[in-house]
């Protein structure tokens, strides 16, 4: 139990005007004196009721009593005592709020979204701040920040809290964590208050250094939402969209798809969907050119969330897959040739300056670049001084692969045991794998003495090593050859976005291609807009999209791209809450009925008392006078 | 023949009260007489002309009292018995402490006291007054005495007698004992206002052959009194004080009280053989008198 604390502790100096009380009241009781001729009924009289009645001493100085009580109480409502809800027991108190999308969610026949709510409460700890107690708020959804320092300014904290609003982006609670972490090297943090819906991911990777009190809203009624939307290309000029649709209820909800392309609608769907059940639904649409898919869901019922209702998928213009091989290697070009759909460049050097996919025995690229790399062959000039490669004698056993990693998208499927290999790659004196991720490269491919195939990433480009030439080997003719090569054009496929696109979720926009440095003006679903330089690559990165809807990329005026982006989150459409969160090392329970009590004023109910008292005073101040058997 | 004068013989009361009272003898309950003869019908034996009983003649018997009638009836002695008339010691103590002065009480204790020792005397009674005060230097009892003779030093000795002091009931009477000799009746006075226990007073009382008659006398403000509010009583004798808060309350347990204590004499003097009365001290001498007490028995006319 909290004991009451006092807003205003220097009023206890008026309980020092109980001794002017005390000593008037003792001054003006001069009993009128009256001789009688003895004292001895009397005295059996006063012990009598003394016997039966224990409180006669009490009753004696009743008035004075009822006087004295009177006064502290009107001198402790004067004090202004409130029970903590105990922001002052934890000085620093770091407060984090939810705004992901399910904040905004609602309930039926209610304004108030969960975001609100929480809003509330906040507000209520914000203006109960007493004493050295301070509170730093914090917001999070998919990242966090920090919206105030520690302070005891309630104005600045309520101005603050008023700025906060529902984002369309998922939650995730670890990285505002980190950042409350952070605040308690240098301030003393005993414990963090995190206000939300409880719509976590109940794992989170983080060790808690302080007490979490988590304080859960209630959550969201009915919603229905699209949590997926891909497109694959099923032919030259034909795609696939899928859309997928969950809902937050046991009981089915149901609805209406329609998807647009380019403001046009080209499908309608009627769906239903629960939260046990999600749907999913196929459109087949026709598109040789670039054009904007939009997704939308349309109910007849109450929807709590609506940000989930609509999805943006940007379709590229259909080509060919550019292909570059060097002009020596005969087995990649023939197993190239059979692949429908590319246009494959075998000449001496490159005809063009960008490709989809470079295939080379040659570390120098002819000035041609492209989002998938394959060298043949090579081993990488950083590694030199680790790895060294050398062709098997005759009278040698062949080198053959130990171990690879079948999960890569480059070797699934691909079996690689039997494959014999006339060149062998092995390790400089004292070096090892670990130092070559330490230098950006991956081991693909395991040998008995060393690596036989690495990959690195750049940016976005990747770049494939293999550390043996692939006709000196007999992969070649092995299966495992048409599936690797399969794999490689299905991956470059994917980087040129032109078998299967996935829309992009809130957060940032996909990465696009433009003119080197230039400044391009993104203006967003709300009329935003900002500016943005592309990088010298010719990529427009890092552009950041909070909120659901198309974002316009204009250079000069003129419509370089549309974007769209959704929210597709399973999680935040479900508006499920979870009961406990799992940390490192310690679970949290998220409950409702763990209120987070703002402090209790008692100063009106002191002065109810008071005016009760002053009532029994003056009911007992006239008895007195009047109760007597005249 | 008696001639009306207009000067009283006492100031205590009329002098046609006075020949009322003449005419009054005490009613006690037990013959408790003294050897010493008097005129207070004994139980046994004696040579008035009363008769009592019969009995058998005894060698040495005077001859004078044989039944010859039924000697010469039945041929044998018998001895003719007469009630013996001895005196009867009337002790009265008269109450005239401090608390004795409001209200008339001592003025009724001492009219009472003058009648009560009237009766006495006029009866041939031995009669002795005990004043139950405090005053230095003045008489506080009167010795015994008998005859018509003592109605005049017994008149002066209560009309000289002044109230004050804290001399409580019973150390009076356990002082006015080392005096007293005699059988007969002991008539208090008193308001009975006394801290202490009168049992083993009245124990003394009866153990010297007294029949106790308790009279108690209190006044209008302590039979109705009319209080209200915070109140410091001051006692009378002691100067004690004691605080009362809204006495208008503890009216009504002040009358139990009273009420109990009354009770409480009643029961006292009753299981000693004697009689206890209370009376106002504003009614009237002829009321307590002569309606009272003759209807309690108290008093024969």
């Amino acid at each position: 139990m909290n004991w009451p604390s006092f807003s205003f502790p220097f009023g206890g100096w008026f309980f020092l005007s109980l001794i002017p009380l005390v000593v008037l009241y003792f001054l003006k009781l001069k009993r009128p004196r009256m001789e009688i001729p003895s004292l001895a009924l009397w005295q059996s009289v006063v012990n009598d009721q003394r016997v039966n009645s224990p409180f006669q001493k009490f009753r004696r100085n009743l008035l004075l009593l009822l006087q004295l009580i009177l006064l502290c109480l009107i001198i402790l409502a004067l004090m202004q005592p409130f029970i903590s809800a105990g922001p002052e027991t934890a000085e620093y108190l770091p407060v984090l709020i939810d705004c992901s999308a399910s904040m905004s969610s609602t309930v039926k026949g209610a304004d108030q979204t969960r975001l609100d709510l929480a809003k509330e409460q906040t507000r209520g700890m914000i203006e109960n701040l007493r004493g050295n107690g301070r509170i730093a708020l914090f917001s999070f959804s998919t990242g966090g920040r920090r919206l105030t320092e520690f302070t005891d300014d309630k104005q600045i904290l309520l101005r603050a809290l008023d700025k906060v609003e529902a984002t369309h982006r998922a939650s995730r609670l670890d990285e505002v964590l980190r950042m409350a972490d952070a605040f308690a090297r240098t301030s003393p943090i005993q414990r963090v208050v995190v206000m939300t819906d409880g719509n976590l991911t109940e794992h989170v990777d983080f060790e808690l250094p302080f007490k979490l009190e988590v304080q859960r809203v209630d959550e969201g009624g009915n919603n229905l939402g699209i949590t997926e939307m891909n497109a694959r290309r099923s032919g030259t000029d034909s795609w696939d969209v899928f859309v997928r649709v969950a809902g937050s209820s046991s009981e089915p909800v149901y609805g209406e798809l329609k998807l647009t392309q380019d403001g046009r609608t080209v499908g309608r769907e009627s769906i239903v969907a629960s939260n046990e059940d999600s749907e999913r639904v196929v459109f087949s649409i026709d598109s040789t050119g670039a054009s904007l898919l939009q997704a939308t869901l349309e109910l007849s019922d109450f929807d709590s969330l609506e940000v989930d209702n609509t999805v943006w998928l940007n379709l590229p213009q259909t080509r060919p897959l550019k292909v570059r091989t060097s002009a020596e290697l005969f087995s990649w070009q023939h197993a190239l040739n059979v692949q429908s759909d590319l246009d494959i460049d075998s000449g001496e050097s490159p005809s063009a300056p960008a490709y989809d996919l470079i295939v080379s025995d040659s570390e120098d690229l002819g000035g041609a670049a492209a989002p998938i790399v394959i060298y043949s062959g090579i081993v990488p000039g950083e590694l030199k001084d680790l790895i060294e490669v050398n062709d098997v004698d005759l009278d040698e056993t062949p080198v053959q692969i130990v171990d690879w990693v079948n999960t890569t998208p480059l070797l699934r499927h691909v079996q690689l045991r039997d494959v014999q290999i006339g060149q062998k790659a092995r390790f400089a004196d004292g070096a090892d794998a670990h130092d070559l991720e330490e230098r950006g490269f991956e081991v693909l491919v395991h040998g008995a003495e060393g690596p036989l195939m690495l990959q690195r990433r750049r940016g976005l480009e990747t770049e494939y090593y293999f550390l043996f030439h692939t006709d000196r080997s007999t992969l070649p003719y092995r299966v495992a050859f048409p599936i690797l090569v399969t794999n490689v054009i299905e991956s470059a496929m994917q980087r040129a976005s032109l078998s299967e696109i996935v829309a992009a979720p809130t957060g940032v926009l996909p990465a696009l291609s433009v003119t080197s440095e230039r400044e391009y003006v993104i203006q967003g679903p709300t009329g935003e807009s900002d500016t943005v330089r592309s990088t010298v690559n010719g990529l427009l990165t890092g552009v950041q999209a909070d909120i659901v809807g198309k974002y316009e990329i204009t250079d000069a005026g003129e419509l370089v791209a549309s974007v769209g982006t959704g929210l597709l989150s399973p999680l935040e459409t479900s508006l499920r809450s979870v009961d406990e969160l799992q940390f490192a090392e310690l679970n949290v329970t998220t409950n409702e009925s763990q209120m987070i009590d703002s402090d209790r004023h008692l100063w009106w109910t002191l002065a109810l008392l008071a005016f009760v008292f002053l009532l029994i005073e003056w009911w007992y101040f006239q008895r007195m006078k009047t109760g007597v058997v005249a | 023949m008696t001639t009306e004068t207009t000067s009283q013989l006492t100031s205590l009361f009329s002098n046609s009260t006075l020949n009322r009272i003449e005419r009054m003898r005490l009613n006690p309950l037990r013959r408790l007489t003294n050897r010493s003869r008097g005129e207070h019908l004994a139980g046994k034996g004696g040579s008035s002309t009363d008769f009592a009983d019969y009995r058998d003649y005894a060698t040495g018997d005077d001859m004078r009292y044989v039944d010859w009638n039924i000697f010469a009836r039945l041929r044998r002695p018998y001895i003719k018995q007469f009630l013996h008339e001895e005196e009867l010691h009337v002790v009265i103590m008269v109450d005239a402490s401090s608390s004795m002065l409001f209200d008339d009480k001592l003025l009724k204790a001492r009219q009472l006291a003058a009648a009560f020792g009237i009766m006495g005397l006029l009866n041939v009674e031995r009669v002795s007054v005990y004043g139950i005060h405090q005053q230095e230097g003045k008489p506080w009892m009167l010795p015994p005495g008998t005859g018509r003779t003592r109605i005049r030093a017994l008149l002066e000795f209560l009309e000289n007698l002044e109230g004050g002091g804290d001399v409580p009931v019973e150390k009076a009477i356990e002082t006015m004992l080392r005096f007293h000799r005699g059988r007969g009746v002991a008539i208090l006075l008193s308001d009975f206002l006394t801290f202490s226990n009168l049992s083993r007073s009245m124990n003394l009382l009866f153990s010297s052959g007294l029949e106790v008659w308790g009279l108690q006398i209190l006044g209008e403000s302590e039979v109705s009194p009319n209080l209200e509010g915070d109140l410091r009583f001051v006692d009378s004798e002691t100067g004690e004080t004691l605080d009362i808060t809204n006495a208008g309350e503890l009216l009504s347990l002040y009358q139990e009280h009273r009420a109990w204590q009354e009770e409480m004499l009643h029961q006292q003097c009753r299981s000693r053989n004697g009689r206890f009365t209370s009376v106002n001290s504003s009614m009237t001498l002829e009321s307590v008198l002569f309606d009272t007490l003759c209807r309690q028995g108290w008093v024969l006319r």
